[in-house]
């Protein structure tokens, strides 16, 4: 099992001075071809994961092992290749290319930077063959950025990621600066790389509707903590924490008959810093109880592969909603 | 039936003679939300600026008619455009952090457009706290800078400043775009209440047909710059006539595979 493995996160703590943005994750990817879903609010800290794994941000306390091998500790030529092995597409492509640079200098440039360009004009070939496996037409290479859409940005940035061959891909947020059908297409072009390459990623969203056939296991976050985790296609229909409820119930539905009763949350995003006593979703949770608000809730199993942080997780996965809220998606089973 | 609020007709935006949006027909009434559905370059947010009587300043040319209660905006002089502009017709954006200036607090952006628009010191102050309780933010963030309250909290005060300002219409150019998917989900239950409980008309713009589909009454599907095709939303939804239609449809990433 444990071969299975590429990354294991281990209780891993991220903190920016006195502010304790990742509180004890820990989160396995498989190899490739394998997606896993980090969801939550902005200031969840899901961004702060991704950059920690790829050693952009320090860890304060926890684990992170790639193929068995220490990242934390890693330095020099082998932090170097680590950093091919492993690589990040950033939210928006706008501010992640540079804006004097043609997309093929672009591309181009990490090819030398990691030694693996060829001579001449074998460069230009190198980029062509990334373009076009990214969807995009090998002729953009002369063009800047700013000629480009959104989407054809965000598919020039994947072709850089791709270019030292990544083992994994940690997925920014990729598709929620884009409309619908950008989105869809760069969704589409995340699935066909993941075969193609047997690629392992890190998607992190916002969004829980963009998760379904790309990601097998999914990670709920709250305030840096877990608040559930399990496989995707359990945790979407059988939710064990009140938060994936809510995410669940925020998605808007083009299908009248799918559309839920909205759970809304009260008050705003948290922040990290002014973590409340007892569960962190308290003051937020429409099912909270008195243990609630003293007690933090230990994340624990709840159903074969599936853990959640909440006192009342056994109840909500047997159908306790919040009032008004139906149990179940409507027209499921 | 409420009476036609803004009324547009054979409404062209064009650059040097290239046409970015054509609507030949479009109506909202009080008490009703409009969409305006389209990718990026379709023309939506040309439309909503020509509305606002700023595509001339953005350089360009436009042609038609809109009418606000029977009132025709195009051709009207600058100083009686800024008297409707904000005042009758409010607008909130996508970005609503690029809307407040930074170096000012948020009551003092509120209260300097109320004053602008004839209100007295107090008289200003009072519509402003009210305007802040009816979207749920408590009046106290209004002694805050902008990169004190999160996007959410902003674009609900900019409603608040439309709220406050007593505005007729909402122009709204994909407000919930850059928002989590929660604080959305509240900003849509809250131009819903200002449609139910205030009468006013919205024409709202976005390239999400589910959050259309929540939220709009009828809509209008732009692509380059041309409506394909509109209806009350349930029709366009369940049956849509163009090819377009249904590749939006389709794009609509869906909990259920």
């Amino acid at each position: 099992m444990a071969d299975d493995i590429l990354l294991d996160v281990r209780d891993l703590q991220v903190s920016f001075g006195p502010v304790r943005a990742v509180d004890g994750v820990s989160l396995a990817i498989s190899r490739g071809p394998f997606g896993i879903a980090l969801v939550g609010e902005s200031g969840s800290g899901k961004t702060t994961v991704g950059r920690a794994i790829l050693r952009l941000v320090p860890a304060s306390a926890g684990t992170i092992a790639f193929d068995g091998q220490d990242v934390l500790g890693l330095r020099g030529p082998r932090l170097r290749a680590y950093r091919r092995a492993a690589q990040i597409v950033f939210q928006d492509a706008d501010n992640s290319l540079d804006p004097r640079m043609r997309v093929g200098a672009t591309i181009g440039e990490v090819l030398i930077a990691h030694g693996l360009a060829g001579r001449g004009a074998r460069v230009a070939t190198q980029v062509a063959a990334l373009l076009s496996e990214a969807a995009l037409d090998p002729a953009l290479a002369s063009r800047y950025p700013h000629q480009l859409s959104g989407g054809q940005r965000q598919r020039v940035a994947i072709a850089r990621a791709l270019t030292v061959s990544p083992r994994l891909l940690v997925l920014d947020e990729p598709t929620s600066a884009l409309d619908v059908t950008a989105q869809a297409r760069i969704l589409a072009l995340i699935r066909r790389l993941r075969d193609e390459r047997q690629l392992a990623y890190l998607l992190i969203t916002h969004n829980l509707a963009i998760i379904p056939g790309l990601c097998e296991q999914t990670v709920v976050l709250y305030l840096g903590r877990v608040a559930e985790s399990g496989p995707t296609s359990e945790l979407l229909t059988r939710p064990a924490h009140p938060y994936t409820l809510a995410l669940r119930s925020a998605v808007p539905e083009v299908d009248a008959a799918a559309r839920r009763s909205r759970i809304i949350l009260p008050g705003d995003t948290p922040r990290a810093g002014s973590t409340p006593p007892g569960c962190p979703f308290h003051p937020r949770c429409p099912l909270a109880i008195d243990v609630c608000r003293t007690t933090v809730p230990p994340l624990q199993a709840v159903a074969p592969g599936r853990q959640a942080a909440c006192h009342r997780a056994a109840d909500v996965l047997s159908g306790l909603r919040p009032p008004g809220a139906p149990a179940q998606l409507a027209g499921e089973p | 039936m409420s009476p036609i609020k803004l009324e547009i007709r054979d409404l062209r935006v064009s650059f040097a003679g290239h046409p970015v949006a054509s609507v030949p027909e479009l109506n909202v009434n009080g008490g009703e939300i409009v969409g305006l559905a389209g990718e990026s370059g379709s023309g939506k947010s040309m439309t909503i600026l020509a509305v606002l009587g700023l595509a001339g300043t953005a350089g360009a040319a436009v042609t038609g008619s809109v009418r606000l209660d029977g009132q025709e905006l195009i051709g009207l002089s600058d100083a009686r455009l800024r008297a409707i502009r904000g005042r009758r017709i409010a607008a909130i954006f996508q970005s609503p952090a690029l809307a407040f200036n930074p170096v000012f607090r948020v009551g003092a952006i509120v209260s300097r457009t109320l004053r602008q628009h004839g209100l007295s010191a107090a008289e200003a102050a009072a519509r402003a706290d009210a305007g802040m309780r009816s979207v749920l933010l408590a009046p106290e963030l209004l002694h805050r800078y902008p990169a004190q309250l999160s996007g959410g909290q902003l674009q609900r005060v900019a409603i608040a400043l439309a709220l406050a300002l007593r505005a007729e219409v909402l122009l709204a150019d994909e407000p919930t775009s850059a928002l989590d998917v929660t604080v959305q989900a509240e900003v849509l239950e809250l131009l819903r209440e200002l449609r139910d409980s205030r009468g006013m008309a919205v024409l709202f713009v976005s390239h999400d047909l589910a959050v259309i589909a929540e939220l709009c009454d009828r809509v209008a599907i732009m692509r380059a710059g041309q409506v394909v095709e509109q209806g009350p939303t349930g029709q366009v939804i369940a049956a849509p006539r163009h090819d377009y239609t249904r590749e939006l449809l389709a794009a609509v990433p869906r909990l259920r595979e």
